[in-house]
């Protein structure tokens, strides 16, 4: 996602260089100065939600223990690192060798892995306003 | 230097286009809101020509580069899609010219037919009650349904739409879409994103056979259709055609997606309604599992619009808000294609 900070700035300088000239009445045209004036203000007090990254690393984490600990995966599993990137790779590699795994452990990975993107989803809509 | 489509630097195209025009005018000239890969400019034109007035509404598309799609966006390819529907039965603005040349007006652009009629935008209010209300007198839906079967009844080899790609048979077409939608991704973000890249290789492992193939848009909705006392005038945002699964149309049209809240289809027709009368008018079976798999197919489509968004506005190569405020659309469509696959 686009840092916080970067979106106030951008929308500031919208106000400022896109909107307010395209006002031609005064009252409202001073609203979108003064309001880009405030988004500066505001963008310097706000910090990215620490808890969102937490909760990812958190569901990772899990999700490559508990893979790394089936026999038939473990080599598999330690060909990635344990970051999102590294499971975008577990997950290719394990459609890849989908045929030599056998179906039921794929299943059982599959599984696994998508529990753990539920949790990922979840810490994203977290921001995009649907999951609180 | 950049060169802006002012309606002076449009005039004097046009002049060149139009030798014979005397004391040629434009009036109305707006850029609309709308349109997400190209600048849209609609305008009027007024000129003399054999001692005769002429009046003509026009609309420019301009690629400003650095949109939406990206590498995937082709005006050329859409100007020779519009001159390929002119003599055919499908409902299509009229293509006028095309020019690559990017000394005119600061890209390449093409100019059509302005039709007449209105595409309110189905997810605003005034959209909603728009449909809801010509859905009840009754004239619409059938139009839809009607230029829906016009895209899936055309002969697009003797339209000449062969240059638009014919997949192979078998598996191909679903597997060339996944491709190209994989690309959009993979030039908009830096690092894999695990909830997409699961969801991609699902769609993979169960793209389905094409049983038939026919013209198909690729975004055909409300929206998309210029509509003029009830009915369908125009097919409009010739974007994303392909020759492919006539299912991958109708599956847009049934997908929740395109109707947000509202009980009919597309905000305009009844389910039953449409599924009988396509049947009818195309004498083609709806093939309801092609058609959830193509759905899913369409959440990572959006996946990846939202994500080419976000990433040129993150780039810095576009300061639209509009493509800053798809970042938190992400999540939303992928949760919706995770939810149809089971978790």
């Amino acid at each position: 996602m686009i840092p916080a900070k970067r979106l106030l700035g951008e929308i500031a300088a919208s106000l400022r260089e896109v909107i307010a000239p395209a006002v031609s009445a005064p009252y409202p045209k001073s609203q979108a100065y003064m309001a880009a004036v405030i988004l500066d203000f505001v963008a310097r007090q706000i910090e990215e939600r620490p808890d969102t990254a937490a909760g990812k690393r958190t569901a990772i984490d899990g999700a490559f223990d508990e893979l790394g600990q089936m026999p038939q995966l473990a080599d598999l599993v330690s060909r990635c690192a344990p970051t999102e990137e590294g499971m975008s790779h577990l997950i290719e590699l394990l459609y890849s060798e989908r045929e030599r795994l056998g179906e039921e452990t794929f299943a059982l990975a599959n599984r696994t892995i998508r529990a753990a993107l539920r949790h990922l989803l979840d810490e994203d809509l977290k921001v995009a306003g649907k999951g609180e | 230097m950049r060169v802006e489509t002012t309606p002076e630097a449009v005039r004097d195209y046009l002049q060149t286009k139009l030798p014979a025009a005397r004391n040629l005018a434009l009036s109305n000239f707006v850029q609309t809101a709308g349109g997400w890969s190209h600048e849209i400019h609609v305008f009027d034109a007024a000129w003399e020509e054999n001692g005769r007035p002429v009046r003509r509404g026009f609309c420019l598309r301009k690629d400003p580069g650095a949109a939406l799609l990206r590498d995937l966006s082709n005006l050329e390819e859409q100007f020779r899609v519009l001159k390929a529907l002119e003599a055919t039965a499908v409902p299509a603005p009229k293509p006028y010219w095309y020019e690559a040349d990017p000394s005119i007006l600061g890209g390449p652009f093409l100019v059509m037919e302005k039709v007449e009629g209105e595409a309110p935008n189905p997810w605003s209010r005034a959209g909603k009650r728009f449909y809801a209300e010509a859905a009840s007198r009754g004239k619409l839906p059938a139009s839809f349904v009607e230029a829906l079967a016009s895209l899936h009844n055309l002969d697009w080899r003797a339209a000449g739409l062969e240059f638009l790609g014919v997949p192979g048979p078998g598996r191909d077409f679903a597997l060339g879409e996944i491709a190209k939608w994989e690309r959009l991704v993979a030039a908009s973000i830096r690092k894999p994103e695990p909830v997409l890249t699961e969801i991609i290789a699902w769609l993979r492992a169960n793209a389905p056979e094409t049983r038939r193939l026919a013209f198909v848009h690729g975004a055909f909705r409300t929206g998309n259709l210029m509509i003029k006392d009830d009915s369908v005038a125009a097919i409009i945002d010739w974007e994303l055609q392909v020759i492919g699964d006539p299912m991958y149309d109708v599956a847009y049209v049934l997908s929740d997606l395109n109707r947000e809240g509202s009980p009919l289809l597309s905000c305009v027709v009844e389910r039953q309604f449409f599924l009988d009368t396509y049947r009818r008018l195309t004498g083609l079976e709806v093939d309801l599992e092609a058609c959830r798999y193509y759905e899913i197919l369409y959440m990572m489509r959006s996946a990846a619009f939202w994500l080419s968004a976000s990433g040129l506005f993150a780039e810095g190569k576009n300061r639209d808000l509009r493509l800053a405020r798809t970042t938190y659309s992400v999540p939303v469509v992928l949760d919706m294609a995770a939810r149809a696959l089971g978790f």
